[in-house]
């Protein structure tokens, strides 16, 4: 699978690259493309026959791109809501050929937001009130259920805290048998509204997925256009005073904050036990992009990871993570580790040498072991002394017990744009967006826009 | 750490291959590079380990999920 090709791929040198699909940038039609190898690089190619050559990069540096493979048997959805007609990405919703079912579906329960965020997927403004009604909130419930679900609950937007509603919507949820939400959150009305962050919880909110960019002031003037870290930090404090777990959710931008990942991680320690990881998002770019993104402005997965290393001064290693079982290999990473009383990070690694691990993986363990580690270890764990047996487990017991209250998380996902779509990917997605049609639509595939900001699924603002 | 417990057990178990009677022993019980000791009923001779059912079923169950979430 170590392929080395130093050209562009054409049809005379496909055979030297890996061969997927993916769309043209400019009229999203579905287009061959292929995975070329550049040493340590890799990058998505693909010729539209009417707008040209794209190359788009998709993975630099260590760990190797071959090394990071793991493998899955399909878990095609048991009730799929379309049949694959025009092909993938047209047919979504989920249709009978997608591979896997959803981990973690959002629910777009307003398109308002109090912040004009210029790399925003969800187009959201200050726009007037465009709240989800709530028959529409409990027609996806009932369609998620339908679909196989319960699912885990994503709260998202637009900036969901803005309805006053919000504790109502998770009582809904919790009525029809919904287990785990989270609220995908700026954070600037739980800096200032500890009551309303006290509903949330009280109504069964487990964890608070805070878009956190960094710990500087700069950071968020570039990315979010004002300078909001003092809310950020108050944000985090109210949800320790409450007991509510956080996942800090930065999106990295090269050039912006791809400097800070150490900072980042050091902060999330500081605050512990309240902040139980962090969720890191290579920049994607969704919306209009006359030009293509120039590949210095993206930063791939194997960047963040040899970054965060650098950064960190040995408190976190590259051979800690590993690719998920729940999604495809090449959209994530995830390392797990126990806080130690001196601040050290103990990871909790995946076999090695002599198991089971090169071989083809139940996707459909993969995503039901995703979603049960998200409601276990996204929230917060107030100690408690374990008591699931009288008899002793040795040293062990310390372990079970630290990790309970001091298990932390690092992972990330690299969302897909119109230029490095691969569809072979998008097939393995499991996190989903519930579409006002009641569809549940691969978050990628929701998102994707053309040049033009057209988007394929996400209706218009 | 000493395992009350199996105190009581001690004495009601023979090893199935040999027949001797298991008595408590520190076994090392390692799981995906980490290990600790622990006490366990084992028997003498053949030094085999009996993993109670309640040890296996509960904690033993938890740390392996706690090693191989995700």
């Amino acid at each position: 699978m170590a392929l080395i090709s130093t050209a562009p791929a054409t049809k005379n040198n496909l055979q030297e690259a890996i061969p997927t699909a993916s769309v043209c940038p400019v009229c999203l039609k579905r287009i061959p493309a292929a995975r070329v190898f550049y040493a340590d690089e890799v990058y998505l190619e693909k010729t539209c026959p009417e707008h040209g050559f794209f190359k788009a990069i998709v993975w630099r540096g260590l760990p190797a791109y071959p090394s990071w493979m793991r493998e899955k048997i399909p878990n095609h959805p048991t009730q799929p809501f379309h049949q694959p007609e025009t092909g993938c990405p047209f047919d979504c919703g989920l249709c009978s050929a997608h591979r896997q079912e959803p981990c973690c579906v959002l629910l777009e329960v307003t398109q308002r937001c109090d912040l004009g965020c210029p790399i925003c997927f969800a187009s959201s403004s200050l726009a007037p009130s465009s709240d989800t009604d709530l028959s529409l909130v409990e027609l996806w419930y009932k369609r998620m259920l339908q679909a196989g679900g319960p699912y885990n609950i994503q709260l998202s937007g637009g900036e969901p805290c803005l309805r006053d509603d919000l504790p109502e919507i998770i009582r809904m949820g919790k009525a029809l048998g919904f287990d785990y939400f989270q609220v995908n959150t700026n954070g600037l009305r739980l800096a200032e509204d500890i009551d309303y962050l006290r509903q949330l919880k009280e109504a069964g909110l487990d964890v608070v997925y805070l878009q956190f960019d960094g710990t500087d002031d700069a950071i968020y003037q570039t990315i979010r256009g004002r300078a909001i870290l003092q809310q950020k930090i108050k944000a985090v404090q109210n949800c320790a005073e409450l007991q509510l777990g956080v996942i800090l959710v930065p999106t990295i931008v090269p050039g912006v904050n791809d400097h800070d990942l150490g900072g980042i991680l050091r902060f999330a320690l500081q605050h512990q036990p309240a902040v139980k990881g962090i969720h890191f998002q290579p920049v994607a770019y969704f919306g209009r992009y006359p030009q293509p993104p120039r590949n210095e402005d993206r930063i791939t997965l194997p960047e963040l990871l040899s970054g965060m290393e650098s950064q960190t001064e040995g408190l976190v290693h590259l051979e800690d993570f590993h690719p998920k079982g729940s999604e495809n290999s090449y959209c994530s990473f995830t390392a797990n580790y126990i806080i130690q009383p001196d601040g050290s990070l103990k990871p909790l690694r995946e076999p090695e040498a002599g198991c089971d691990c090169h071989k083809p993986e139940s996707a459909k363990e993969g995503v039901k072991r995703s979603r049960a580690f998200v409601a276990k270890h996204w929230t917060y764990q107030a100690p408690k002394t374990i008591s699931s047996s009288n008899l002793s487990l040795g040293g062990w017991d310390e372990v079970l017990e630290r990790a309970r209250t001091h298990h932390f998380s690092i992972s990330g996902m690299a969302f897909q744009d119109a230029w490095n779509l691969d569809l072979e990917l998008l097939q393995d997605c499991c996190i989903a967006v519930a579409a006002p049609n009641g569809d549940l639509v691969p978050f990628c595939a929701y998102n994707l826009t053309n040049t033009h900001g057209q988007a394929l699924y996400r209706p218009r603002p | 750490m000493s395992n009350p417990s199996l105190e009581s057990l001690k004495g009601q178990w023979t090893c199935g291959k040999c027949g001797s009677l298991l008595e408590v022993a520190s076994v090392n019980v390692s799981y995906l590079g980490s290990g600790y000791p622990v006490d366990l009923l084992v028997c003498k001779n053949c030094k085999r380990p009996l993993v109670p059912a309640e040890l296996a079923l509960g904690k033993m169950l938890e740390v392996e999920k706690l090693m191989e979430d995700k």
